[in-house]
């Protein structure tokens, strides 16, 4: 029997079909004989008396979940998400690097920098890419700090915006589609396969009501594994292999009959009724993989 | 060796600029000199770019985000044996009030200040400390008791100008850690020395004789070659 702590913040269960998926987490684990505990920020300090880790609070390395991830590591235990797949997930510009030094097929990405962002790179990249672009903050997660532009005004604005936090930032092509697909990776195998859709009249899974604070997001339409392209799933497994062999959720687009990354996240969202729709076993697989 | 440098290090030594070494693919050693270690500032995507590369990098991207996390700082200075404090991360005043006591210390615990640390001496110096350092609560902070006098002082390559004792721990915090040039707090406790954080230096506050150090410190590792890491 092991003991895991998960790592959770209050926001974690606002929404109900996030709640019930982190319940079906405990209820596996307690069916399976293990204990599992709710860990929020002020049990940071018994994180010695577990066996294991599972954070499920957003994780970036600016974030308290990098502080617990990184000292499970140091203390010897299982964690997932582990502190490496944070630091290259949780930095946009880390990830489009390795997928360019691996040969992974990515949406044509080039970066720009704090220092030398001037209007002849500006050119230079609407005639490369065209028009619209989108401008990614490494930082980017739940599609935010990710916003197109169509010319050099919103560019210069949108780009000092981000620049405020990170001095690189990532440009790629825009390539409009229905949907994105996610794939879920543990241990270098599919968990799970979703399609994200793109909400009418939108071009990102979830997008901001124009003068509201609220997000629209797009349905999940869930797959069975078996019944998705190999293809997608072997670009998915690659992807991973180069970040590390935890949980992931692979965004991948399909161009035509070809599939392109569009990131690798860590902490993949796992909500009832979604991501767990097709795979119903996805709870117990990451459990046993957290006590393995 | 590769010397990358946000700091003009004078003719003596040659360096690349942090902006055209993350356009290039040099494949070598690189000495990463930068005041600013920060997460997500050109002094942390210079790291990440040369091991990206496969190049043998001081420091290394991990040590960068790290060293700014102050209890994972704490956490791997102990287990290398650095003398450090008991410390607590929460975000809530009453757990530390009941677990470390007055009078205390504070850090942040998000990397994006230059301010250090703040001392508490009572309860709404520490309602204050918690919530600008925890940025109005969204992070968690990290508390450590303060049972001396607090120094604070550069340490450029692990040496600095003060006395031996703090210069065995900035010594031994850069073996450890490899930041060459950061600001150390240091906690003196009777005759014993406890560290207690690391933060960046700000541009203006690396002087003419620690551009001296610099440079003395980049000839030696140069002639080190292949030696330079451990």
């Amino acid at each position: 029997m092991a003991s895991i702590a998960c790592f959770v913040e209050k926001y974690n269960f606002t929404d109900s079909r996030e709640d019930v998926a982190l319940q079906t987490f405990k209820h596996t684990a307690e069916e399976m004989g293990h204990e599992f505990d709710f860990m929020f920020r002020e049990g940071i300090s018994e994180i010695p008396k577990y066996d294991a880790v599972f954070i499920r609070a957003t994780t970036d390395p600016l974030y308290t979940s990098y502080v617990v991830s990184r000292t499970a590591s140091e203390l010897g235990l299982k964690v997932v998400d582990d502190p490496e797949s944070i630091q290259i997930c949780g930095n946009k510009i880390h990830q489009y690097l390795l997928f360019k030094k691996f040969n992974l097929p990515h949406i044509p990405t080039i970066f720009i920098n704090k220092e030398e962002f001037h209007h002849k790179q500006l050119l230079e990249i609407f005639r490369e890419f065209g028009k619209p672009v989108v401008i990614k903050a490494p930082y980017t997660s739940f599609s935010r700090y990710v916003e197109k532009v169509a010319c050099e005004t919103s560019f210069r604005e949108v780009a000092k915006r981000f620049f405020r936090k990170s001095d690189v930032l990532a440009v790629q092509e825009f390539v409009p589609t229905t949907f994105d697909w996610r794939v879920g990776v543990l241990n270098d195998k599919v968990l799970y396969v979703c399609k994200y859709m793109i909400p009418k009249g939108r071009w990102k899974h979830g997008a901001k009501l124009r003068g509201k604070p609220t997000f629209i997001w797009g349905r999940t339409v869930s797959l069975k594994v078996e019944n998705t392209p190999t293809e997608l799933q072997n670009l998915a497994l690659n992807a991973c292999k180069v970040i590390g062999h935890g949980l992931y959720g692979v965004d991948i687009k399909q161009v035509g009959d070809s599939y392109v990354l569009v990131e690798v996240n860590d902490n993949p969202s796992i909500y009832s009724g979604y991501e767990d729709l097709r795979s119903k076993d996805l709870y117990g697989k990451i459990i046993d993989f957290l006590v393995d | 060796m590769l010397v990358v440098s946000n700091i003009d290090l004078g003719t003596t030594t040659p360096s690349m600029k942090p902006s055209a070494f993350l356009k290039s693919s040099v494949k070598d050693l690189t000495l990463n000199l930068n005041n600013d270690y920060r997460y997500l500032k050109t002094g942390y995507y210079v790291s990440m770019h040369a091991e990206v590369l496969g190049n043998t990098v001081i420091p290394t991207s991990k040590s960068i985000i790290d060293v700014n996390r102050n209890p994972i700082l704490l956490l791997e200075a102990s287990k290398a044996g650095i003398p450090t404090n008991r410390y607590l991360v929460t975000s809530s005043v009453k757990k530390i009030m009941l677990e470390i006591g007055f009078p205390m210390i504070v850090f942040a615990v998000n990397p994006f200040s230059f301010d250090g640390y703040k001392v508490a001496k009572n309860r709404s110096a520490l309602y204050r400390a918690v919530k600008s350092l925890g940025m109005n609560y969204k992070f968690a902070v990290c508390a450590q008791p303060l049972r001396g006098n607090m120094v604070s002082f550069k340490a450029i390559f692990g040496k600095c100008q003060q006395d031996e004792q703090l210069g065995e721990i900035a010594g031994r915090v850069y073996e450890v850690f490899r930041i060459p040039i950061c600001k150390l707090h240091v906690q003196r406790v009777e005759e014993k020395a406890y560290l207690c954080g690391l933060q960046p230096l700000k541009k203006e506050e690396v002087l003419p004789a620690d551009l001296h150090l610099i440079s003395e410190e980049v000839a030696r590792l140069s002639l080190k070659g292949d030696r330079l890491v451990g």
